[in-house]
């Protein structure tokens, strides 16, 4: 073999590391920096008069455990992560059982479904604002003709509500992503065990605890912890649906760093909340790959 | 127990048909085997059957009952599917008690059945494994106790033994015969293997290209095939074929072929000149190394002695032929040998229809 011009040598699949730097170097960058970078700051203490900082590594984390509102929001959060996440698996599977068929026009609802995941979130928030608003949004008014909620108690401005109004938001916005997941899981079933059960006398509810469950329990897992991880970071529809209000009814973690963050300036308290969202999220999803098994 | 009618029965995917036109009759309790080549629709035919494929045209009747229109699952039959379609995520026990899962069948009995079925199928060891750490054999034999562990109306198998060795197969096929002989169970078997055709079924019916040729006994169809494929396709090695050209010579017919006059049946009406396929088996000849009345003398190729037997591939002229012989005789390459057709067991087909004469 002749040997080649020495940078042209390295470039071969024996040298791994000039084709790994790129995204390394990407990873480094926008990934490691930040968080290092936030954790160094959460060192320090801010003092909000002379808006000097020095440098104390407990101080914050210490008041971070002894924060009332941190653990309110841990509670929102979870509880907002849970029943999103809820409503988005069971929906998304049933509505990819529907849709998983070979007739005509099912390609096309297919594609439709799809279109709220182009949206912006802030731009949905939005959305529900308005279809939200107590004088004319349609989900208010729809609801009060059918007395189901009175306009003294308006669906974001209630505390018992105003969750379960964001979580509706997200649900529109991300339930398409579910059943994007589960229709490539359905279709890449195979045919022959249904085939096979059927002979064996299932009926299709039977199938699908007995079969399509376990087989696609996998693709599931999967689904749950992409998004069970973006939940826990929710940000965009609280601020822009209720500001965290009313009172702290919709503080969630995220939305609790970035108060403290723009309303207080307080950056390096503002990171340790950041970090503790990202310390709850490795936590619980490890938890989940452990107790479920998920491989990748 | 049903018995299975088919009439008329169609299959067509998009404009192409696989299926024309077939008619036949399973006896309550019958045994029948479809044999053909690969492609022809046996398998198609099988999971219409199952209920499986949708029907295009014609009707499908157990007991006399139409069944087009009833989902498989309400068919109560059992089937052994050609590619296994085990459940992948199941033990080999879950696999086999499945069905007896759905209908709530005690656990006692579910054991015990999945017991026997192993201890006949030889799994007993890899009741707890999951099918994809069995062989393909194993697997297959998974899917034969699936089937076997129900008590259905009907049993379809799709080259059930396919994938098993030389000696398992024997074995197998025995299970299988012995277990119909005591359910007498209405079974419809398919298989390439004209072997296992003519050993387990009652009936045989040969398919070709989405037609059936022929139905009838395995010796029915071994005597008489009906045209020259059922006449090659059964038998093993098979039926030689020599297209001939049918003379007179001093007062009896013969079929001429280059220089070789083979003897023609006194009774067949046949015309001089007229063109035809000559058909006789290997065993139908009689063997020797000396010429004898009427005899025809070829050149050996290949002496393949089995044991019982010995099988003499020749050449006649430039065709080959086959013949087989019970005799000790010693032959070898290149040495002449002398055939007489035993005219009793002579095959005639049409020259340009293939039908027998
Ligand atoms: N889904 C399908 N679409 C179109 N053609 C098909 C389809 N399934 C089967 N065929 C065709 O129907 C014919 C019969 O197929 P079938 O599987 O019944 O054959 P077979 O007799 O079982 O063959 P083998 O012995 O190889 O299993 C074949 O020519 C095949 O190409
Ligand atoms: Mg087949």
């Amino acid at each position: 073999m002749t040997k080649r011009a020495l940078p042209l040598r390295w470039l071969t699949s024996e040298h791994p590391l000039p084709w790994l730097f790129p995204v390394t170097s990407l990873l480094i960058v926008f990934g490691l920096y930040p968080v290092l970078y936030s954790l160094w700051l959460s060192f320090y203490k801010r003092n909000p008069a002379t808006r000097k900082e020095k440098f104390m590594p407990s101080w914050n984390w210490e008041k971070l455990l002894s924060d009332e509102r941190v653990w309110d929001a841990v509670q929102i959060t979870f509880t907002y992560a849970f029943i999103a996440l809820t409503l988005q698996l069971v929906l998304g599977l049933t509505i990819a059982l529907i849709l998983d068929s070979d007739k005509r026009g099912f390609g096309v609802l297919r594609a439709l479904m799809t279109l709220p995941l182009v949206v912006p979130p802030a731009v949905t928030g939005m959305m529900f604002l308005l279809m939200y608003d107590s004088s004319f949004g349609v989900i208010s008014n729809s609801l009060y003709s059918l007395g189901l909620l009175s306009p003294s108690t308006p669906i974001l401005g209630t505390g018992s509500t105003a969750l379960w109004g964001v979580i509706v938001a997200d649900v529109w916005q991300w339930t398409p992503f579910m059943v994007l997941i589960m229709l490539a899981g359905l279709r890449a079933l195979p045919r022959e065990p249904f085939e096979a059960a059927s002979i064996d006398g299932a009926s299709s509810f039977q199938a699908f605890v007995f079969l399509t469950l376990p087989m696609m329990s996998k693709i599931i897992a999967l689904a749950v912890l992409i998004r069970g991880i973006d939940l826990f970071r929710i940000f965009d529809y609280v601020k822009v649906m209720t500001d965290s209000g009313p009172g702290t009814a919709t503080e969630t973690l995220t939305a609790y760093a970035g108060t403290v963050y723009f309303k207080s300036a307080n950056f390096p308290y503002a990171s340790t909340v950041a970090l503790a969202t990202l310390i709850l999220v490795l936590i619980t999803a490890s938890l989940f790959i452990k107790i479920f098994k998920v491989r990748f | 127990m049903s018995s299975v009618k088919i009439s008329n029965l169609e299959k067509a995917y998009g404009n192409v048909k696989v299926l024309h036109r077939l008619n036949l009759d399973v006896e309550d309790g019958r045994f029948v085997v479809l044999l053909g080549p690969s492609g022809c629709g046996k398998s198609t035919l099988l999971r219409m059957i199952a209920g499986l494929e949708s029907v295009t045209g014609g009707d499908i009747l157990f007991d006399d009952k139409r069944v087009n229109d009833v989902h498989a699952k309400d068919r109560n039959i059992a089937m052994v599917f050609q590619n296994y379609a085990l459940y992948a995520h199941m033990t080999v026990r879950k696999n086999m008690a499945f069905s007896m899962r759905l209908n709530k069948t005690d656990k006692k009995t579910m054991d015990e059945k999945v017991n026997w079925a192993s201890s006949i199928l030889g799994l007993d060891e890899y009741l707890d494994r999951l099918p994809k750490e069995l062989s393909g054999g194993q697997r297959q034999r998974v899917a034969m106790g699936r089937a076997i562990v129900r008590d259905p109306d009907v049993f379809l198998f799709d080259e059930p033994l396919s994938n098993l060795d030389a000696k398992l197969r024997v074995q197998m096929r025995t299970e299988i015969k012995d277990l119909h002989q005591r359910l007498k169970t209405t079974t419809v078997y398919v298989t390439h293997d004209q072997i296992e055709a003519m050993t387990m079924a009652d009936e045989v019916v040969v398919m070709r290209g989405g037609y059936i040729e022929q139905s009838g006994t395995p010796m029915e169809i071994y005597d008489n095939p009906n045209n020259l494929f059922v006449a090659q396709f059964i038998g093993s090695p098979s039926m030689n074929i020599l297209k001939c050209e049918v003379q007179q010579n001093n007062g009896a017919q013969s079929a001429v072929i280059g220089d070789t006059h083979f003897p023609l049946p006194t009774n067949s009406s046949l015309q001089v000149g007229q063109i035809i396929h000559y058909g006789i088996r290997p065993e139908h000849f009689h063997v020797s190394t000396q010429a004898q009345h009427g005899s025809i003398v070829g050149t050996v190729k290949v002496v393949e002695p089995t044991g019982p037997e010995t099988h003499v591939y020749l050449n006649i002229a430039e065709h080959s032929l086959c013949a087989i012989t019970r005799d000790r005789i010693e032959l070898r390459p290149g040495d002449a040998i002398h055939l007489q057709p035993d005219l009793g067991h002579v095959h005639l087909f049409d020259g340009d229809t293939s039908n027998a004469i």
